[in-house]
């Protein structure tokens, strides 16, 4: 199914939605269903104004995207955007919840381990399946790590585009050196094959792990301490891309200040002690501060998380059958909150409704980068953490 | 500027020595699985297991075949069909994603970072496949980014190294078609994703270094 702006299924004749950081069902008539749709400029615009094609494939951007920059100049008047070049047509429906946890882990396999944590929850849910506390727990301390992980890729992007080239490298020996210790922790870089439904599908040692990656943060903390002293790189992100408002997600929704994490609300996170990071000014430096707090956050949870973790078995507690029910809830990626529901009979994946942050945060890009210059577009872009990987269709 | 540089004199070389030396650390499970004890042939989603052997090909290092089988810590899997020793001084990538997850994107460009520092290999990437000896192909194969491929490859000179980079793009894992469907691939690198290290040195073999 295409993704729009709110996770729904199609049952019968009945839409099933998930508005955003609830993961109760509730059925919606269709019109609400608004998808979010490339359209070209009009032959007035381009008489105007030259368009700019960037894309699909181009050094610059990290994954395929195309853009249409509607440009006067060095000034962009308006962007189109086309996401779907690279789209996968994960196809989850009719599989087991064993192989649709595969796929999940692979959708955007930077941030698999929310994804796959995100599917698992909603299929344990779906069949009533208690799972111990050291097993949320752990996913928790997997799922900061992974943002530590992301948001200092997103540094890395920043400050490469500002040609701040120490701290860029910094920032990607840092990124480099929290990889390896969750590799040597979980097995695998990215998480995946981690996490099982209703467990976990290895043995992992923590030990040193809390205290690796507060080095890390600490580390982190002097080179963004530098950096703020730095004319050069704050002018290069400040004013750049203002987004404002209640419609994008994660560090865009709280760098405009609005304090709203979905970790807040979710109870993996009950007695973690947890404090949203926010920031004023809805520009590319407020989402950099942000990401920048949340490093520092997230190592405490992983800290606090680690201590109430006791002695985790290896293995899944297998898959029960069940009626056909729908089942849904939320995560705080990092990239912000994704939404999905699940319609479940016996041990498979009837049918699969899911919002990503990213679709929210392309929208809320595009909208921003009119009365921008092309500076701003990169700047923008980069700040948002956008993964194309999640705007495909998961049918 | 001072802290800076007192930041760079603290940590000293931190560059790996390889691939004349040993890597210092792998991704456990992004390198090719080995029995261990047990089933000989344990499930695997991807059918990659035969009789205590695994076909690296498919592996999309799911880790699924735990405990029988654990990670063999090789990041040497790769096989190179070619050897251009021509590139042996200098060899620039152009990095092209037909679909894919993103994890194989940033192992590539991980390969940037001073832990690898690729540069110091003649290694570099470049904006334009025009400019390029190599295309890093990452993801399974979309219909969308047929045509974007065909270009880009047209658009280099020769002589030109196709690498397929990861079980999506070698074998088209679990979520599509493999690359191979519009390019012939000359260098496989196994992995879902591939450790960097699987990476420099499958770079290392395409050009005659291994
Ligand atoms: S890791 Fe997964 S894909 Fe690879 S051999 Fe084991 S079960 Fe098969």
């Amino acid at each position: 199914m295409k993704q729009s702006g709110v996770a729904h299924i199609i049952d019968g004749n009945s839409y099933y939605t998930l508005e955003r950081f609830t993961d109760v069902p509730v059925i919606l008539a269709s019109e609400g269903l608004n998808g979010f749709k490339h359209e070209n400029f009009s032959s007035t615009d381009t008489e105007r104004l030259s368009v700019f094609p960037y894309g699909p494939s181009s050094g610059g951007m990290v994954e395929s995207v195309y853009f249409d920059i509607l440009t006067q100049g060095e000034k962009i008047e308006d962007v189109r955007y086309d996401t779907d070049f690279k789209n996968r047509s994960i196809k989850i429906s009719g599989l087991s919840m064993n192989e649709g946890l595969l796929r999940m882990e692979r959708m955007n396999g930077v941030h698999a381990a929310s994804y796959s944590t995100l599917f698992c929850q909603i299929c344990e849910k779906g069949m009533n399946l208690d799972v111990p506390e050291g097993v949320e727990l752990l996913r928790v301390a997997m799922m900061e790590a992974e943002r530590i992980s992301s948001h200092l890729f997103v540094a890395s992007r920043l400050t490469g585009g500002a040609s701040q080239n120490i701290a860029h490298m910094n920032i990607l020996l840092l990124r480099e050196d929290l990889l390896r210790a969750i590799a040597s922790v979980f097995g695998h870089r990215y998480f995946f094959g981690v996490n099982r439904i209703g467990g976990i599908g290895r043995p992992v040692n923590l030990k040193e792990f809390g205290k690796k990656v507060r080095l890390i943060s600490d580390e982190y903390v002097e080179i963004f301490n530098t950096l703020m002293d730095s004319r050069i790189f704050i002018d290069r992100l400040d004013k750049s891309a203002i987004i404002k408002g209640e419609h994008s997600s994660g560090p865009a929704l709280r760098g405009s200040g609005i304090n709203r994490d979905g970790r807040n609300f979710h109870r993996y996170y009950e007695g973690l002690d947890f404090k949203a990071t926010t920031s004023e000014g809805g520009d590319a430096l407020a989402r950099f501060i942000v990401r920048s707090g949340e490093i520092v956050e997230s190592v405490g949870i992983i800290e606090r998380a680690i201590s109430r973790i006791g002695e985790i078995k290896t293995g899944s507690q297998g898959v029960r059958e069940v009626e056909g029910t729908i089942s849904g809830g939320f995560m705080e990626t990092p990239s912000g909150d994704a939404s999905m529901l699940l319609k479940i009979r016996a041990d498979k994946i009837e049918s699969i409704g899911f919002r990503s942050p990213s679709i929210l945060n392309m929208e809320a890009f595009a909208e921003s980068i009119p009365a921008s210059t092309f500076a701003d577009f990169l700047f923008g872009y980069e700040s948002l953490g956008i993964w194309i990987s999640e705007m495909g269709d998961l049918l | 500027m001072k802290a800076w540089i007192l930041r760079s004199f603290k940590k000293g070389i931190i560059t790996t020595r390889f691939p004349k030396g040993k890597n210092e650390v792998a991704s456990p499970w992004s390198t090719t699985p080995v029995y261990r004890d047990g089933n000989a042939n344990p499930y695997c989603p991807t059918g990659a297991i035969t009789n205590k052997k695994v076909d690296a090909n498919l592996c999309i290092s799911c880790g699924l075949c735990y405990p029988e089988f654990e990670p063999s810590m090789d990041v040497r899997g790769s096989i190179s069909h070619l050897s251009v020793p021509a590139l042996k001084k200098s060899i620039r990538l152009y990095s092209i994603d037909v679909g894919s997850c993103g994890a194989c994107n940033l192992e590539v460009m991980a390969m940037v970072s001073p832990q690898y520092d690729m540069t110091r290999l003649g290694v570099s990437f470049t904006n334009t496949p025009r400019h390029a000896d190599a295309l890093l192909v990452s993801g399974v194969l979309t219909p969308g980014m047929m045509d974007p491929l065909r270009r880009a490859y047209e658009a280099m000179a020769e002589p030109k190294i196709v690498f397929a980079i990861g079980a999506c793009a070698i074998s088209g894992s679990l979520l599509g078609k493999s690359i191979s469907d519009a390019l012939k691939i000359d260098v496989i690198v196994p992995g879902c994703p591939p450790d960097p290290f699987t990476i420099v040195d499958a770079i290392q073999k395409s050009r005659g270094l291994r």
